[in-house]
């Protein structure tokens, strides 16, 4: 991986943004509970902090509604020896402001949110993708950054085009996303936004060793990685999903404003709300060669 | 452009006396008609065999010459004239004619491929372009090699071919940064020329110059806002400001007090400069009382011989009777050092000695109050900083980024063939979750359950088991080492992997030719001018050949791997399929709706 | 940024030296593992995280497989540390298989540690008792102030002013190498102590501690207790007072030492003395990872040689000396330019061409630092080109044989003085050679045997 930035430290010095899903569907139901999920990831972010003093973690947590910062190292002053309870207590009680607020927001809405609702995934990523810009153009030497997405959630389809955007700006600014799926659905979001910015991905079949996996995988910097052989997904699902039924196309069309793929043609853009003139049907949503 | 007659000597050395004759030249050729019929120095050439033209540096009595060059070494045409203007005429002509000739040449067949450009008239390009697509070239074989098969192969045309490349050739062209002048650091001094015959002198003014002589002597601004135009023209202000230098440069003070009393304005000029003296004593003010000026009297060597400051070549003698003389050149200099770090505002243009002058007194602050100058230093020194800043020292503003990129077509193939598994794996593993329906509310009850549990357990230790942590480690090892062995087996993994090199290889040229291809074919549509109409059937063209390269390669393709061609080629026949349907479909369309032929 | 590297491994080196037991006994302290995992290579590191739950052996050939092909070095350099300093311990089964599997001293500590964070064995005194200490701004002008001193020290002994003078203890530590100590002289700064003022801040610290901890061994002190002290003391809260009678005597000696260097800044208060850690005390252990430190520099080097130091430093200035002519002193600019006499001074007192330029690059202005090269290749080449012909003459001690008496008997000399790679020179139609000093006596039993 060839460094865009010149102001790096020349080590292993890394800045990890950890997006953490928060969506309480999926925690009722999921396998591993909440609670030790936490833990996991306390342990995780403290041994980050342990590796070398200028590490930096930041956690975003990816509600239903809205997403937020959980914890930033950089806050918690000089972190060498005294920080490790420190994040614990700062994390656990930020998770606990952010899920209530959540849990007003969502109740004076309201909306009963269907069964398969999905978290801020695109909210978050923009959030980590700031905070990282914020620090390249802080001017100063900074760590190499990188993004750990922590999902349990399936996709929310709606949310295909701000994800796409962030994809591609993350691998403009090369900052790899890793993916490390703790939920029972591969994540097509995921697995493209590993692969195009060079992150890993990864599925854990036991997730009660989770600690495990983050530790042996994720925590690798990414100066480590250039010598290191990473898991590595069988095969990443290129295709574009339809967005009007979300089915998996090789080819389909695309609207020539906002670059929506559907499978049939469409009088109107549903993304953007575009027009295609119907004097000439074929001409604005032409068939393109899917990749 | 016409023709041009001129007479000239035909010359085969520089050192060569010449034949005299007349050189003719038109847009497409020059003959030379020697004056002495019976020689044989007489010749008619074509300028497309003209590369390129010489002239020498003339001194002294060498005759002036101009040398055109054939191509590739073969030496050239050198004709002497009498005289330089005759010449440079010439030479103008010429360089006309070949910039126009060389804009439209035809791409020659022995110049090497990647180096002909421009097929057709239609495109004027600058020297600069054509060196960039050049360059473009070379760097990448790929697109080399694209170029090679359309452009050359006269499928698409040059244009065509960049058309779809813009930011490839634009991405270098506004990188230059550019540097904004500042004053001039020499010291504005406005000489007048005498022409020796009258008794006259004569000072050149320029917009530059008169921003300047505003800048460092505020009080010739101010004057000039208040007397021009009311009270005099632009030109008569000049003149009396000049008057009233030259009297102070030729020392002659009597004439200047005799003149200053019978002309207001031109006493102006001769005083002192009071806004210039009002800051001097602010300055004064400001310095720390315990200074002893005093002190600093014995360090004035002025006075003694061998010291002083030369201006002129002639030393400057200080008469301290006389006020004028005061406006010593040391203070000119700290005044005029103080305007250049100052700077000028970067928006004045310097185009009339108005708006010169105007935009100067706003970008001056009227006097300070007092209680304002420690403000308006400020102010000043921040401004000094930003001024002197040294652009090319700056790091670039804007952060780097890699460029987007799809990586590798070849991974498009790999995915095939995963989403091929894909299909017969089904679900890929037994974790399934607990399938309760739970109200939003519920669900966030739990989660915080869960949250209130962690504050109080607080973190258990050890967090994982030490066997768990084992079985998770090995799992991984054992994927490590499978894509090990994979990797170790079979280098190019995936589906290309299995084919035999030239086949691949074969496959991935025909990939990136009807990605190109179809480019064009797509953005060709609506076709609306006969150019477009000419396109589309030219690309279509390309694309039928295409197509049957790729039913020969699949059917002649090994037995073993015939199942693996095909499924490669599949998406490609399809793609093309898509294009020549909807060909199909739009001819249709226009024979339906009447006479038009082809939709135009 | 190698030398940094080169040095705190040195440190590391040290620690790692230390017989099995000690290393042990080190690690009964979170700090003192954490420092040494801090000071472990990015792959070692990893290892080490990916290794601190699971409590049995795993096969090395596992570890190995996820290193890419072509980069066996590292993995080997990664072991080969976490061997050292036994944060790995080898196993072999019944089949001479090779497994590792973590000190569990070392993986108990860090697994508390990343849970509760480990506590110092000393809490800092309350404000009560201290009143106000010094603000983070003052201690870092102090502890730079110091450490300026110090190398001004080193430097010329005339230039700083009496009073400042080091401890007995100190100086002996400086007679190592950076002074020569001869009796009844000035001491003067060896070629070790020039290529010394040249490097990095930390690695100086470094290279300071080491030798403090040899020599104090040489004095009977046990280092293991010295290097635990010092670890430690990095992770002390920087700004903050410790009681000085939480200190064993040895370490009460070793504060004061390193009061002087300003590591710690002393004080006293009614009844208690105190020390407030500095930032030189809390960058040791962050400076054995992090190779580069983020100072900002203050050289432009020019193509024409010319040389802007934008610096107020007294030292800085000292530094320059060293290798560059300095021509103007501004208030807050040092101008100079590298001359070839410069540079000769320089390589007289032992100062590579290779660590200048490593100065000037580490040293560069922000503004020229992003540039590629930061120091333009000229001036670099140049500075190489200086030093490589110092080289060109190779002084060999020698004997010179002529006057031989017959062509025979010369060639067989030359035979033998060839045979055994002492023949240097040979000038077969005058009959004269030349042969390596060392091989003299042996050439002269030759020839009398051949007599």
């Amino acid at each position: 991986m060839t460094s865009a930035h010149s102001k790096l430290y020349s080590d292993d010095v890394s800045l990890v943004v950890v997006l953490v899903d928060t969506n309480p569907i999926f925690w009722a139901t999921a396998a591993l509970p909440f609670a030790d999920f936490f833990a996991h990831l306390i342990h995780f972010v403290n041994s980050i902090l342990l590796l070398n003093h200028l590490n930096r973690v930041v956690i975003i947590a990816a509600g239903v509604s809205s997403c937020a910062y959980i914890f930033d190292s950089s806050d918690a002053g000089p972190a060498s020896g005294v920080g490790v309870s420190d994040t614990f207590d700062k994390a656990s009680r930020k998770v606990e402001e952010f899920i209530a607020q959540e849990a007003r927001a969502t109740a004076s809405n309201g909306s009963v949110a269907p069964a398969n609702t999905s978290s801020l995934l695109s909210g978050a990523l923009s959030l980590a993708l700031c905070y990282i810009q914020r620090i390249f153009r802080s001017g100063t030497r900074h760590p190499q950054p990188r993004i750990l997405c922590l999902q349990g959630s399936p996709d929310g389809p709606e949310q295909y085009v701000a994800v796409m955007n962030s994809i591609f700006s993350a691998q403009r600014s090369v900052v790899p996303i890793d993916s490390c799926i703790v939920g029972t659905q591969d994540s097509a979001f995921l697995q493209q936004a590993s692969y195009i910015t060079g992150g890993v991905y990864l599925k854990p079949q036991e997730l009660n060793g989770l600690f495990q996996y983050l530790a042996a995988v994720f925590a690798t910097d990414l100066h480590s990685r250039a010598f290191l052989r990473l898991p590595k997904t069988l095969g990443v699902d290129f295709r574009a999903s339809c967005f009007c039924h979300k089915k998996t196309i090789d080819m389909g069309y695309v609207c020539s404003v906002c670059l929506s793929i559907f499978c049939k043609n469409q009088r109107k853009c549903s993304t953007c709300g575009s027009e295609f003139s119907r004097v000439m049907p074929d001409l604005n949503s032409m068939p393109d060669q899917s990749k | 452009m016409g023709s041009m007659t001129i007479g000239a000597k035909y010359k085969t050395t520089p050192k060569d006396p010449g034949t005299p004759g007349i050189l003719r030249m038109n847009e497409d050729k020059f003959t030379f008609i020697p004056n002495d019929p019976r020689s044989a120095m007489k010749f008619n050439v074509d300028f497309r065999s003209i590369k390129g033209h010489k002239f020498n540096k003339v001194d002294g009595d060498k005759p002036a010459l101009l040398n055109l060059l054939k191509e590739e070494k073969a030496g050239g045409y050198m004709f002497g004239f009498d005289s330089v203007g005759n010449r440079d005429l010439c030479r103008d002509f010429v360089a006309r004619v070949l910039g126009k000739h060389q804009g439209i040449v035809p791409s020659r067949p022995t110049a090497r491929p990647d180096n002909s450009v421009a097929s057709a008239g239609l495109e004027q390009l600058s020297a600069a372009e054509v060196e960039r697509r050049v360059k473009l070239l070379r760097e990448d074989s790929e697109l080399q090699k694209l170029h090679k098969k359309f452009v050359l192969g006269n499928i698409l045309q040059e244009s065509e071919f960049w058309a779809t490349r813009k930011n490839l050739l634009d991405d270098e062209a506004n990188k230059a940064s550019k540097q904004r002048s500042g004053f001039k650091s020499a010291l504005v001094d406005v000489r007048p020329s005498a022409d020796g015959r009258t008794n006259k002198v004569t000072f050149q003014l320029t917009t530059e110059t008169i921003h300047q002589i505003f800048a460092e002597k505020p009080a010739v601004h101010r004057a000039f806002l208040n007397f021009v135009p009311k009270k005099l023209s632009e030109s008569q202000f000049w003149e009396k400001y000049f008057r009233a230098e030259y009297l102070l440069r030729t020392k002659n003070t009597a004439a200047a007090t005799a003149e200053a009393a019978g002309d207001e304005e031109l006493a102006v000029f001769l005083k002192n400069d009071d806004i210039l003296a009002k800051e001097a004593m602010l300055k004064i003010k400001r310095v720390d009382p315990t200074l002893d000026m005093e002190a600093d009297a014995g360090d004035d060597y002025i006075h003694l011989p061998d010291h002083g400051i030369l201006r002129d070549g002639s030393k400057e003698t200080v008469d301290t009777d006389s006020e004028l003389v005061r406006r010593t050149l040391s203070q000119d200099l700290n005044r005029h050092a103080a305007v250049v770090l100052e700077g000028k505002a970067s928006d004045v243009e310097l185009t009339n000695t108005k708006t010169v002058a105007e935009a100067l007194a706003r970008s001056k602050k009227e006097p300070p109050s007092n209680s304002a100058v420690d403000d308006a230093n400020h102010e000043r020194l921040l401004k000094v900083a930003r001024m002197t800043e040294i652009e090319d020292l700056q790091a670039p503003r804007s952060l780097p980024y890699a460029p987007l990129c799809i990586k590798d077509p070849k991974e498009y193939f790999d995915s095939q063939q995963a989403n091929a598994l894909r299909s017969l794996g089904g679900t890929n593993d037994g974790r399934k979750a607990r399938n309760c329906s739970l109200s939003t509310e519920e669900a966030f009850h739990h989660l915080m359950d869960q949250v209130s549990s962690i504050k109080v357990n607080k973190l258990n230790c050890p967090i994982i088991q030490s066997d768990m942590a084992l079985k998770v480690l090995n799992e991984l090892n054992e994927g490590i080492s499978r894509s090990r062995r994979l990797n170790l087996k079979n280098p190019q993994e995936g589906l290309l992997g299995q084919l035999p090199q030239h086949t691949r290889d074969e496959l991935m040229d025909h990939w990136t030719a009807i990605q190109e291809l179809l480019r064009h074919f797509w953005s060709s549509y609506p076709v609306t001018s006969a150019v477009l109409y000419n396109k589309v059937q030219r690309v279509k063209e390309a694309m039928t050949q295409i197509y049957q390269k790729l039913q020969h390669i699949k059917e002649s393709a090994q037995p073993d791997v015939r199942h693996e061609v095909s499924r490669l080629v599949k998406p490609m026949t399809q793609a093309l399929d898509a294009a020549f349907n909807h060909d199909l479909e739009q001819q249709q369309k226009s024979s339906k709706g009447g006479s038009r032929p082809n939709g135009f | 940024m190698p030398q940094v590297m080169v040095v705190a491994r040195n440190f590391m080196d040290m620690v790692a030296a230390l017989p099995a037991g000690k290393l042990d006994m080190l690690y009964d302290s979170a700090f003192i593992c954490e420092a040494v995992l801090r000071s472990l290579p990015p792959l070692a590191k990893k290892y080490a995280l990916q290794m601190l739950y699971v409590l049995s052996p795993v096969t090395a050939a596992a570890m190995e497989e996820w290193v890419l092909d072509g980069y066996a070095a590292k993995h080997r350099v990664a072991i080969d540390k976490l061997l050292q300093l036994r944060v790995f311990v080898e196993v072999r089964d019944r089949r001479k298989e090779v497994s590792y599997k973590m000190n569990q001293k070392f993986q108990g500590n860090m697994q508390k540690y990343l849970v509760d964070g480990g506590s110092l064995p000393r809490e800092p005194l309350p404000s009560s008792i201290t009143g106000r200490l010094p603000a983070s701004a003052d201690l870092e002008a102090y502890a730079l102030d110091q450490w300026e001193r110090f190398l001004l020290q080193l430097i010329n002994s005339s230039q700083v002013e009496k009073g400042t003078s080091f401890s007995s203890s100190m100086m002996k530590t400086f007679q190592r190498g950076l002074l020569s100590s001869r009796d009844g002289e000035a001491p003067k700064l060896t070629e070790n102590g020039f290529q010394f003022l040249l490097m990095e801040i930390n690695a100086q610290l470094w290279y300071i501690m080491r030798e403090y901890i040899l020599s104090a061994e040489e004095r009977g002190v046990d280092p293991t207790e010295l290097i635990s002290f010092l670890l430690e003391l990095s992770f002390h809260k920087l700004g903050a007072a410790y009681s000085l009678n939480t200190l064993t005597d040895v370490q009460r000696i070793a504060i004061r030492d390193l009061a002087e260097l300003g590591l710690v800044k002393m004080q006293q208060g009614r009844k208690d003395s105190w020390f407030v850690p500095t930032q030189l005390a809390t960058n040791l252990s962050a400076s054995l990872s992090d190779s580069s430190s983020s100072k900002e520099g203050f050289v432009v080097v020019e193509t024409n040689f010319r040389m802007y130091a934008y610096s107020t430093s007294k030292l800085h200035c000292e530094i320059l000396r060293l290798f560059s002519r300095v021509e103007y002193q501004l208030p807050n600019l040092i101008v100079g330019a590298i001359t070839k006499e410069s540079i000769y001074g320089a390589f007289e007192n032992g100062i590579t061409a290779e660590q200048i330029i490593s100065f000037l690059k580490q040293n560069a202005h922000p503004r020229v630092a992003d540039k590629i090269p930061t120091v333009p290749e000229n001036v670099t080449d140049q500075i190489r080109l200086w030093e490589t012909d110092r080289n060109r003459v190779e002084m060999v001690p020698s004997h010179l044989y002529e006057d031989f008496p017959s062509k025979e008997w010369f060639e067989q000399c030359c035979d033998h003085a060839r045979d055994h790679g002492y023949l240097l020179w040979e000038d077969t139609r005058r009959m004269r050679l030349i042969v390596r000093g060392e091989f003299h006596p042996e050439m002269r039993e030759f020839l009398r045997r051949q007599r």
